[in-house]
């Protein structure tokens, strides 16, 4: 289409229906769905994590520590590691990329903002909580978060989700997916102290990470080493055995049925 | 990319229920419905009074079902009063738990003050209805009509917050690109206007009014609701074109990669053509012929109502099942038990009582602009000797 056109359709569509619209959204955009102030947790802290690419091999050690440290219901998860078989065109040759996946305790978290009553917070050394006691399990953030972080707890009927395991932060041990990884990827840490391992190496391969989704300005604070760009969006993949439950409810064996 | 397959890819279940559809649908009829009672009842056009009164009935009947099924889709119900007790300025949805309760209350007054003096008039009548009607009616001092105008006015103003906050609370989710852009919530309005009009074309059949400018109204109504969607839906796909709109390479990308994407819109656009040509034909033919064609009105009321209703449905729901970073589309099935089936039938259900209670018990069709029980002369022009006890079909 040519540039005439194009502009011309772009100013038909904004005289049409929508023009009514504009003076609302800048409304919209002036106040509601701001980040409320941080509250709790150390203001001298900020926590981040590093995931190391090149040092996982997929084995979902952080999967199911995860999962028995938390007590997630079975088929939901707060992290998991996505695999990935990529064929190359032309060759033909098979390789596997990993993608280990967790909340990424964003800068400008989308979730907090739409929580109809504060029971999802950000505390002040960056960790997304939620309050399971004030939850009133509508769902809204489980539906804001672009990353499938999110879950309703079939057990709570609340909103459940990755906490990098403050419980065990707090008593000074690393959370469970840190300490299970088998080739030691997961760094975590606080980002304000210049010493920690986090900082040491974010200072080190700046150039190099990567988030999840950047353009949709979330600001993630779990940061991919070694990572294929093409899977910072979601990928364009087939999915396989997309159920864990049988519709019993029951716990199923993977079925390849590709 | 080279070719790639997703090992493990989990399933996301949905996060909102059939409850939410049920919810989005009820209350857009209901300010929609408001909207049309209120040319008649709060500015006093005459011509508009039956159309107001069918309108009013739906509207009272939805707003009172609407919150059921908002509250049902809360997965710890009980705990909405948390919404109160730590209400807040950044959240839609908090601002929309404050805006509801008020224009609830709103519709409920201003349904009273139209249909108390009929309900004065009844107080005499023997029986359960009468007993009501002296009950409700509250004495028998005359209904001030500035009162009337009043209420009416001031729960407009709150149905356009209810509109905004709906069609705002979606809209802003950037997480999935479908929701977000501004030419949903205008959307929202424009298919609730819709179904509205086709309610009243159906009510307009179903409570035995059969009236020809009922049904003129609203098809004139529903045309120009088809027009103002359609070019939304326009807007919409020509900014897509125009620029890189997320919403819209969405949903290229779905309908690319789904079959039952390619028929939902299919099926959709399809719906909206041949209901807008339906209704310009209707209101094009020669005079003549309409008394016998009007009689007809009510099944295309069904197809709007039908439309209104699937696009909540694709909106919400469907939409869910889009993965947003992970491989290829999560598969919901409707489940039979209260999330699901159960749900979507028990809520209509609910509707109908709560319809069927006012029938029973409130002379609905001599609604007016205030006044007293004085002003519901016998000679009413109904056609029906004892009002609320209708011959219905």
């Amino acid at each position: 289409m040519d540039p005439i056109r194009r502009t011309l359709l772009g100013q038909l569509a904004r005289l049409s229906a929508g023009a009514a619209m504009v003076p609302l959204s800048s409304v919209a955009s002036a106040r509601i769905n701001q980040q409320p102030p941080r509250r709790e947790g150390d203001p001298g802290k900020r926590y981040g994590m590093l995931i190391d690419l090149r040092q996982c091999i997929g084995c979902q050690a952080c999967t199911v520590s995860c999962h028995i440290e938390n007590a997630a219901p079975l088929g939901s998860f707060r992290t998991t590691v996505s695999q990935y078989e990529v064929a190359h065109q032309e060759t033909g040759e098979v390789a596997t990329f990993m993608l280990p996946r967790l909340c990424n305790h964003c800068e400008n978290p989308p979730c907090v903002p739409v929580c109809p009553v504060e029971a999802t917070f950000q505390r002040q050394d960056g960790i997304v909580v939620v309050d399971s006691d004030r939850c009133v399990g509508c769902a809204y953030c489980v539906n804001a978060c672009p990353y499938d972080a999110r879950f309703i707890n079939e057990r709570t009927q609340t909103a459940d989700k990755c906490t990098f395991c403050a419980h065990r932060l707090e008593a000074g041990l690393l959370p469970a997916c840190v300490e299970s990884c088998v080739g030691g990827a997961r760094i975590i840490g606080d980002m304000r102290d210049p010493e920690s391992q986090i900082s040491r190496m974010i200072a080190e391969h700046r150039e190099e990470l990567m988030v999840l989704q950047p353009e949709k300005n979330t600001l993630p604070q779990v940061f991919y080493l070694g990572m294929d760009e093409r899977f910072v969006t979601r990928p364009d993949a087939e999915p396989v055995a997309l159920d864990v439950l049988d519709p019993h409810g029951q716990e199923m064996g993977y079925e390849f049925r590709h | 990319m080279n070719s790639a397959i997703e090992l493990l890819a989990p399933r996301y279940d949905i996060a909102w229920y059939p409850w939410a559809v049920q919810y989005f649908f009820l209350i857009a009829l209901s300010y929609a419905t408001l909207w049309l009672a209120v040319p008649a009842l709060v500015f006093g056009k005459q011509r508009w009074l039956p159309t107001a009164r069918l309108a009013l009935l739906a509207c009272l009947t939805t707003t009172l079902v609407a919150p059921v099924a908002l509250l049902a889709d809360l997965h710890q119900p009980l705990r909405f009063w948390h919404f109160y007790a730590y209400a807040n300025s950044h959240s839609w949805m908090s601002i929309g738990s404050l805006i509801l309760p008020l224009y609830v209350v709103g519709v409920i007054v201003l349904a009273w003050l139209a249909w108390r003096p009929a309900l004065q008039a009844h107080r005499q009548v023997p029986g359960l209805s009468g007993l009501v009607a002296r009950w409700v009616s509250l004495g028998d001092a005359p209904t001030p009509r500035a009162l009337l105008v009043l209420v009416g006015l001031g729960t407009l103003a709150l149905s356009t917050g209810i509109m905004l906050y709906t069609g705002a609370e979606v809209a802003i989710v950037k997480a999935r690109p479908l929701w977000h852009t501004v030419w949903l919530p205008p959307m929202f309005v424009a298919t609730g206007f819709i179904a509205a009009s086709g309610l009243i074309l159906v009510l307009n059949r179903v409570a035995g009014e059969r009236s020809t400018t009922v049904s003129r109204q609203m098809l004139k109504v529903l045309l120009g609701a088809c027009l103002f969607a359609g070019m939304i839906a326009g807007s919409w796909f020509l900014d897509g074109i125009n620029a890189n709109v997320g919403s819209v390479a969405a949903a290229m990308e779905s309908v690319r990669g789904s079959a039952e994407w390619r028929s939902t819109a299919l099926w959709g656009g399809l719906t909206g053509v041949v209901l807008f040509g339906a209704v310009l034909t209707l209101l094009t033919r020669p005079a003549s012929r309409r008394p016998a064609l009007h009689a007809w009105a009510w099944v295309l009321g069904l197809v709007a109502l039908h439309v209104g209703w699937m696009f909540r449905w694709v909106v919400l729901m469907d939409v869910q099942t889009v993965a947003r970073h992970s491989a290829g589309f999560h598969h919901y099935g409707i489940p039979a038990g209260s999330s699901g089936i159960l749900g979507i039938v028990g809520t209509f259900g609910l509707w109908l009582a709560a319809l069927l209670l006012v029938d029973l018990f409130v002379p609905w069709r001599q609604a007016r602009q205030g006044g007293s029980a004085a002003d519901i002369s016998p000679a009413e022009p109904a056609s029906h000797d004892v009002e609320g006890a209708p011959s219905h079909g």
